[in-house]
């Protein structure tokens, strides 16, 4: 048990005793561990980011056109959502560590509720596209019938659902992250002594702010130019 | 008798009496590591079989009992068990599991119980790549680089293999994660980095690119998957996307995997190049910053596996200097190794046949390399038996020579046996020529034209085939020679003692042989180099109940 | 207990602000500045956001190591991004390549094509 573990002593050749940093009870070392992963997932994200800006250079106007047609409503709604939700992930973790467990609960909850709030919203957006016929696998995004979307924008399309899809399917882990977190503390084992999970989870939950923060404006504000005799006009 | 790590163990979930559940459930660093090294060279040797049959098919020209289709499978299973299930997990899920901690001084990673769950995740992504053999329309056709628009349109499991592929990835990555943090947090006190067995450092390289390489693989498979199952578009021409794309994401992984195979490898040569010269190592601190160049510039040089792709001229010109420029640092650990060897008293005892074999192997291995980083020479070469022959020499006569060294090296440590050093110096030559026979005959036919993955030839190519496989004939014997004398030596050998090859890491200062499961007795203060010689002799002496120095 | 609970509170808040006044340009600069730089724009607003989150939210201010390790994964990425787009922008074949060739900035309308 990490709780009952007692630190080694080695003793230098000048009788200087150095404590030996063990594995169990590394604080330092979980959060070390955990940023380590997180950029694992800004590779990942960041490769995705990749293909969209490659397919971006090549079918520009496309793009803009296809960006556009989003709705930015809703869209920002969930970006200021988010951006909440991760204060008060954020004001969890401080009450935690100042010894209110209570209130660090109660904040734990309000950003689960936030978290499905977005992914509500997100639902009535895609819902909204399939009503469209803009969905994956529907025929304006394949190419060669009658309703095909100009190549561009059926990439641009495919792109979007895959990106936001797997954003939501991040933010549906996180949402049973903070519910395992609950979990812990009601059962005494994440304290205001020892809170490396809840630390981490924190930190989770700004990464997938962080990666919102990026997918909303390449796919929602790049089309928000104004258009000018049907010819888009930005960058 | 004292206790070792077979006698008792920590377990990830509760206290089970059973031996069998002990070691499903185990978190002790080395029998994770034993674990993962009897899985691995079971797969190496389905591979290797697989790999025969090709070379029978081949014989001669024309069908022989495969058809064309099954011939596709077979270099795919081929190559996705070597690579994924293989090489890649290869040294740094057997030693740097069971050595590295030891080297540093640790009693275990920095989490034992992921690294626990990391070897069943290893295992799961395994099973399920082998299913995709049984099920529907059998394993993928595809190469084991999966290129669209093939793997797109193919129906043969390419999905399965993709997931497999994603899940090994993630052990993969969790296995560096802990590497990572484990190197970081836990080195003895005193062992600043630069105070590291080159081991160590060999193994820290390679768990940055694990971390930082292979996420990029796992989104691609998964746009894969996504694009054959929904259609998104990206990898398919008829709706805009752009085959070359997948070969940029694939290979922004693929090739920083191979600096991540033979890291860890160069990591061995120089464990055993100082002990069997009985000398300092030379230029200890440029061979640990050149394992750091060779990951840092291994991230940047993909493109020279797309010089015939249709990439800009520009992109190629970039990408063959960055690939002339990555030579380099290697270049340079091996002169640091010869001149380590260089008035030092050698002992051709079997790991240092294997690691100066490796030198004469890896080193054909990386200049043919260099070779075909000529993007002229490439458009010539590439997709040729000239390209197999070049990686199969960097990575078998590279990589799997060097895990091959570690196992005859680090055998007393793990087993407290030692082997008959005349029947392993005999597999040695086996193997070695063997290999020689099978493979040298390719860089020539691969010259001359022969096509790479061809199910059948002109019968210009037949002679080359069949020195070939007679080549093969003789390394199969050699490797199985070579496992058959390690495990008989394992049941039935003598007593090694605790360090039989008297050499200077961690690792050898253990109180017994095998190791006791909490490592060292006490955690030693650090104050001295890793390899500190004085005529032939290690200087550094410990009292083995008190770990302090008596020297 | 934290000593300084009322000034580590009072910090989120003041981030909270500033992503918030960041969001709003976010939407207002398409119509109002640099109308003709939309996606530079946007891109630098939120590296803007990125960075604030990262070293207050995130707690990167001060951490040496970890902070490194963050500099050279993005590095990284920049790199693949670079070379990338400088390799589809010089597309050698784009006249001749049938995933190039269909720019369209009209209205979507049904893009058959014999080949």
């Amino acid at each position: 048990m990490s709780h009952e573990y007692v630190p080694e002593i080695a003793t230098s050749r000048d009788g200087k005793e150095h404590e030996v940093q063990g594995w169990q009870g590394d604080f330092y070392g979980g959060k070390l561990g955990f940023w380590l992963f997180m950029l694992t997932e800004v590779m990942m994200f960041g490769a995705m980011f990749l293909v969209l800006t490659y397919y971006f250079s090549l079918h520009h106007a496309d793009f803009l056109e296809a960006s556009s047609e989003l709705n930015r409503v809703l869209g920002g709604t969930n970006t200021v959502i988010l951006l909440i939700s991760a204060l008060t992930m954020g004001l969890g973790l401080l009450k935690m560590r100042n010894g209110d467990v209570k209130g660090a609960k109660l904040m734990i909850w309000a950003t689960i509720l936030l978290a499905l709030i977005f992914l509500g919203i997100k639902a009535v957006e895609w819902t909204h596209e399939y009503q469209h016929g803009v969905f994956l696998g529907l025929d304006a995004l394949q190419s060669g019938n009658a309703h095909s979307k100009p190549l561009g924008q059926i990439l641009f399309f495919g792109m979007y659902f895959t990106m936001t899809g797997l954003h939501g399917f991040h933010i549906i882990i996180g949402i049973g992250l903070m519910l395992w977190l609950l979990k812990r503390i009601n059962a005494g084992k994440v304290t205001t002594e020892h809170h490396i999970l809840h630390f981490n989870i924190a930190l989770y939950w700004d990464l997938v702010h962080l990666i919102w923060v990026f997918v909303f404006p390449y796919f929602y504000m790049i089309g928000a130019g104004d258009i000018a005799g049907g010819v888009i006009n930005a960058h | 008798m004292s206790k070792t790590y077979f006698d008792e163990t920590h377990c990830a979930i509760g206290h089970p009496k059973s031996t069998f559940m002990q070691w499903m459930l185990t978190v002790d660093h080395k029998r994770i590591g034993l674990m993962y090294a009897a899985v691995i060279f079971t797969f190496f040797f389905v591979a290797v079989a697989v790999a025969f049959t090709m070379r029978l098919e081949l014989f001669s020209p024309g069908q022989q009992f495969l058809d064309p289709d099954t011939y596709n499978q077979a270099f795919t299973l081929h190559g996705v068990i070597m690579v994924f299930l293989f090489i890649i997990p290869g040294i740094p899920a057997v030693f740097g599991n069971i050595v590295m901690p030891l080297m540093i001084g640790a009693k275990d990673v920095s989490f034992p119980r992921l690294n626990w769950f990391t070897f069943w995740l290893y295992i799961f992504g395994a099973l399920i790549a082998l299913s995709s053999l049984w099920t529907g329309n059998g394993f993928a056709d595809t190469g084991w680089t999966f290129y669209a628009p093939y793997s797109l349109n193919t129906n043969t499991n390419v999905i399965t293999t993709l997931v497999a592929a994603f899940v090994l990835g993630m052990a993969s990555i969790l296995t560096g994660l802990n590497f990572l943090v484990t190197i970081h947090r836990l080195r003895a006190p005193g062992m600043d980095f630069f105070k590291m067995p080159l081991f160590v450092w060999g193994i820290y390289a390679t768990a940055w690119i694990q971390l930082l390489a292979t996420p990029v693989v796992g989104i691609t498979l998964i746009l894969a998957i996504l694009e054959k199952t929904f259609g998104i578009g990206i990898f398919d021409p008829s709706k805009g996307g752009d085959p070359v794309l997948f070969e940029h994401l694939f290979w922004i992984y693929s090739h920083p995997a191979v600096y991540l195979m033979i890291l860890p490898a160069f990591g061995i040569m120089s464990e055993i190049i100082p002990v069997f010269s009985r000398r300092e190592v030379f230029g200890y601190r440029t061979i640990a910053l050149s394992s750091a160049a060779i990951a840092g510039i291994g991230y940047l040089v993909w493109g020279h596996h797309l010089f015939t792709s249709g990439m800009s001229d520009l992109a190629k010109v970039i990408f063959s200097f960055l690939t002339f420029l990555v030579a380099i640092p290697t270049g340079i650990k091996f002169y640091d190794w010869v001149a380590t060897m260089y008035k030092g008293k050698i002992i051709l005892s079997v790991p240092m046949l294997w690691a100066l074999g490796t030198m004469i192997t890896f080193v054909i291995g990386g200049l043919t390399g260099v070779t075909i980083a000529m993007v002229g020479a490439d458009i010539h070469l590439q997709d040729t038996y000239y390209t197999v022959a070049h990686f199969h020499y960097a990575m078998l006569g590279g990589v799997v020579f060097l895990f091959f060294a570690g196992l005859h090296y680090w055998f007393p440590l793990v087993t407290g046996k030692m082997y008959p050093e005349g029947k392993a110096k005999l597999a040695f030559y086996l193997n070695f020529i063997g290999f020689n026979v099978l493979w040298f005959p390719m860089f020539i036919a691969g010259y001359l034209g022969m096509p790479r993955r061809y199910f059948d030839y002109l019968p210009e190519f037949e002679i080359y085939h069949r020195i070939a496989f007679f080549g093969a004939i003789i390394f199969i014997v050699g490797l199985v020679y070579m496992f058959y004398v390690l495990i008989q030596a394992w049941k039935n050998g003598e007593a090694s003692g605790t360090n039989p090859w008297h050499a200077t890491t961690l690792e050898w200062h253990l109180p017994s042989s095998p190791p006791p499961l909490e490592n060292h007795t006490k955690v030693p203060y650090v104050d001295f180099r890793p390899y500190e010689y004085h005529h032939g002799e290690p200087v550094v002496k410990f009292d083995y109940k008190t770990m302090k120095r008596i020297d | 207990m934290l000593t300084n609970y009322k000034t580590l509170k009072a910090g989120y808040y003041k981030v909270l602000i500033g992503l918030l006044v960041l969001t709003t340009v976010t939407f207002v600069q398409p119509h109002m500045f640099l109308t003709g730089h939309i996606f530079a724009t946007q891109i630098f607003i939120g590296l803007a956001k990125a960075w604030i989150i990262l070293m207050y939210y995130m707690h990167l201010k001060g951490e040496v190591l970890i902070g490194k390790t963050v500099i050279f994964s993005v590095a990284l990425v920049t790199f693949f991004f670079l070379v990338v787009v400088i390799d589809v922008e010089h597309f050698q074949f784009k006249d001749a390549s049938y995933i190039a060739s269909h720019e369209q900035s009209d209205v979507s309308h049904a893009t058959s094509h014999e080949d």
